[in-house]
């Protein structure tokens, strides 16, 4: 195997090799398997705990809101009656895919550096790696509960448009995960920013409430719009709309979620290119 | 065109000293701007080819840019000027084990190694029959490294770097690690490598080790090459400079009393070695000596009372630990020294020592009982004149040309006959 790599005078020809991402797809794999098999090692009940933390917020979020509020709960698509945790779940799996892929991937970076220092692989592979470990817990967790749905006989055809949504939505975090986790390192400030805007935003997403809950205006605030602006009430409202409503969202929610996986990739990549490639000087 | 692995033109490497490093937002906001500082270049137009399949050494003084030059030639650092082109995969070695999770196993953290790499799957597979035959773990290979002890991690890590089949292999003072079995294996292994046609770039501070396994050296200096060529040429350019500073820089001292501190040292004490000092044939204080010339040793001593019967003794060390030599005073008869200072000389008439450092131990002791011992505290120079050869030592020989026993036409039998003879 023989790679030339000469290029420009000035901001020069490097060792590197020429690679894609997706030629790094087997390094990327390996940093997730690094993730997950040494998450849970030495734990009794190993795999197990991963569904530990969903299950408590799903309990104390239900117990809250549909037994000491007795928040109404919007019906299934096929017509049943609403039943909260199942309702709650639809959108409490994405938001921490979410949640836990950002935070996740500003140490993951971090914890990288002496390794970055010794040999080159991209600043972005262990980013990558850490996102791919948590989509796999969350592959899990869906699965769980699109079993519920099918048990409860929730099903149809907007169903096929999951892959879609999966495919948009997972790229979108990526690359949310890459642009904090590189800025993290630059800015040791990032950690912090982000762990208290996502308590913020856990509530400004309509996650434990429908946005038709959201009053039009409040305080002559046009509440629902910017509530509705959010990219994350795009994504988790048109996953339930997908399973749960059985109503897929309009061509327009659709076009807003390309824009907003479009405009992250774009981004991450300037982030990458600009911050990303001399990293390993900055760790 | 020679056919190179390692091509470097002019290859520059500038990183911003910053006095402090501004990297919380607040600060960038409130002060603005990005944060320069001094510009400082580790690396200065830099201009070497390497050859395929042969071995160059980095040295120079620490902060002369030598891991930045290995650092930048890895991938690891992009140059901020000039041109590198390679042809092979490179594997670097700037640290044994660096990329290990002590939770997994040791297979696992050799495919995520390999990854790491940038090796497939498949090749990682391939390989993996041979490190842990290289590694010698036994059924530790399926335990989590956290278990490992030092000797196994390392030799985990060393040969999951050299047995991917690197085509470019870069070194950085990583085996200076290891116990003396682990790293005679690991020369071994380097020296097959290079056999098998690997092309390797050493980066140490063991001169030695830059003679013995290096074809070509560039010497470093603030960033900038001050020499470069044939190893030997080089590490002896290095080290008439160190030796020049050291003169001008501290003048003519004694060599290294400061090694001979008193803690920790064997023998009675009654008399003890002081310091050494290396001699030219001039009889001046020089800190070098030269290959094949006369020089001395002489031992300064201080003795609490008089002793009856002191015998002296000089040993010198190689670098792999050989003893090489210990000349001493002992086939003379013993000594009577008198109280208080004073000094013996070792005359060489002629050094038959190859250019190299070497250790050197004193000891100063009777029949069958010690009064002081330094061992291998000292530091001897040899600085080479005229052809080097192997070895440790020069051997005085006499060569005789080919003297001719039978006429020119009968050749054909006469080399069946010395064929058949041997």
């Amino acid at each position: 195997m023989t790679q030339k790599l000469a290029g420009m005078a000035t901001r020069s020809t490097s060792a590197r090799p020429s690679r894609l991402i997706w030629g790094y797809r087997s390094l990327i794999w390996n940093f997730a398997q690094r993730d997950l098999k040494s998450r849970f090692k030495g734990t009794a009940l190993g795999w197990a705990w991963s569904l530990m933390l969903p299950l408590a917020t799903l309990l104390t979020y239900s117990l809250v809101f549909s037994v000491v509020f007795r928040a109404n709960t919007p019906d299934f698509g096929n017509g049943r009656e609403g039943f909260f945790p199942v309702w709650f779940l639809a959108g409490l799996i994405p938001w921490n895919f979410f949640f836990i892929s950002v935070t996740g991937a500003m140490p993951s970076l971090l914890g990288s550096g002496s390794l970055l220092q010794k040999v080159y692989f991209p600043s972005y592979t262990p980013i990558l790696g850490a996102v791919t470990a948590i989509l796999v817990q969350s592959t899990i967790e869906l699965g769980i509960l699109v079993a519920i749905l099918l048990v409860l006989g929730n099903v149809a055809l907007s169903w096929l448009l999951l892959p879609l949504w999966a495919l948009l939505y997972v790229s979108f975090v990526a690359a949310i995960a890459v642009i904090l986790a590189i800025l993290n390192v630059l800015f040791r400030d990032v950690a912090h920013l982000v762990n208290v805007s996502l308590q913020l935003l856990f509530f400004l997403t309509p996650i434990i409430y429908p946005i038709t809950l959201v009053p039009d205006n409040s305080h002559g605030i046009p509440m629902r719009a910017i509530v509705g602006f959010n990219p994350l009430a795009a994504y988790i409202g048109c996953l339930r709309g997908l399973v749960y409503d059985l109503r897929p969202p309009s061509l327009l929610t659709w076009l807003q979620m390309a824009g907003w996986t479009a405009g992250a990739i774009v981004l991450a990549a300037f982030v990458y290119r600009t911050r990303g490639l001399d990293i390993a000087e900055e760790l | 065109m020679t056919d190179f692995a390692i091509r470097a033109e002019n290859l520059s490497k500038r990183f911003w000293l910053r006095t402090e490093r501004r990297t919380r937002l607040k600060e960038r906001f409130i002060r603005g701007g990005e944060p320069k500082g001094r510009e400082f270049w580790a690396l200065r137009d830099a201009t070497f080819d390497i050859e395929r399949g042969t071995t160059f050494g980095l040295l120079g003084q620490n902060g002369s840019g030598k891991s930045t030059t290995l650092k930048v030639l890895a991938g690891i650092y992009r140059p901020n000027g000039g041109r590198l082109e390679l042809n092979g995969r490179v594997s670097a070695l700037l640290e044994l084990g660096a990329g290990f999770h002590p939770e997994l196993t040791g297979r696992e953290n050799v495919r995520l190694n390999g990854a790491i790499l940038g090796l497939s799957k498949r090749q990682i597979d391939n390989a993996m029959d041979g490190i842990v035959d290289f590694a010698a773990l036994g059924e530790f290979i399926d335990s989590p490294v956290k278990h490992y002890s030092t000797g196994m991690y390392v030799r985990l890590g060393f040969a999951v770097a050299v047995s991917l089949d690197p085509e470019i292999l870069m070194v950085d003072e990583v085996i200076a690690v290891g116990d003396e079995e682990f790293q005679r294996k690991c020369f071994d292994h380097l020296a097959m490598l290079r056999k098998r046609g690997t092309t390797i770039v050493l980066v140490t501070h063991s001169l030695g080790l830059i003679q013995e396994m290096c074809d070509q050296a560039a010497w470093l200096e603030h960033g900038v090459i001050r020499r470069l060529g044939a190893a030997r040429e080089v590490v002896e350019a290095y080290l008439g400079d160190v030796n020049d500073r050291e003169m001008h820089g501290r003048g003519v001292r004694p060599v290294a009393d400061a090694a001979a501190s008193l803690s920790g040292r064997l023998g009675s004490g009654e008399i003890r070695v002081v310091s050494l000092e290396y001699l030219d044939g001039d009889g001046n204080p020089s800190p070098v000596l030269l290959a094949g010339a006369p020089c001395a040793i002489r031992i300064h001593y201080a003795a609490s009372r008089r002793v009856e019967e002191a015998i002296f003794g000089i040993g010198f060390v190689g670098r792999t630990g050989v003893f090489v030599a210990a000349p001493s005073s002992g086939r003379l008869g013993p000594w009577t020294v008198a109280a208080g200072r004073g000094y013996v000389d070792l005359e060489v008439p002629e050094l038959l020592l190859q250019p190299a450092t070497y250790r050197v131990s004193a000891t100063i002791r009777d029949r069958g009982h010690m009064f002081d011992v330094v061992d291998q505290a000292y530091d001897l120079h040899v600085r080479g004149g005229g052809e080097r050869e192997e070895g440790l030592m020069r051997m005085p020989v006499i060569w005789r040309p080919p003297v001719s026993v039978t006429s020119g036409d009968t050749a054909g039998g006469s080399a069946e006959e010395v064929a058949g003879a041997q």
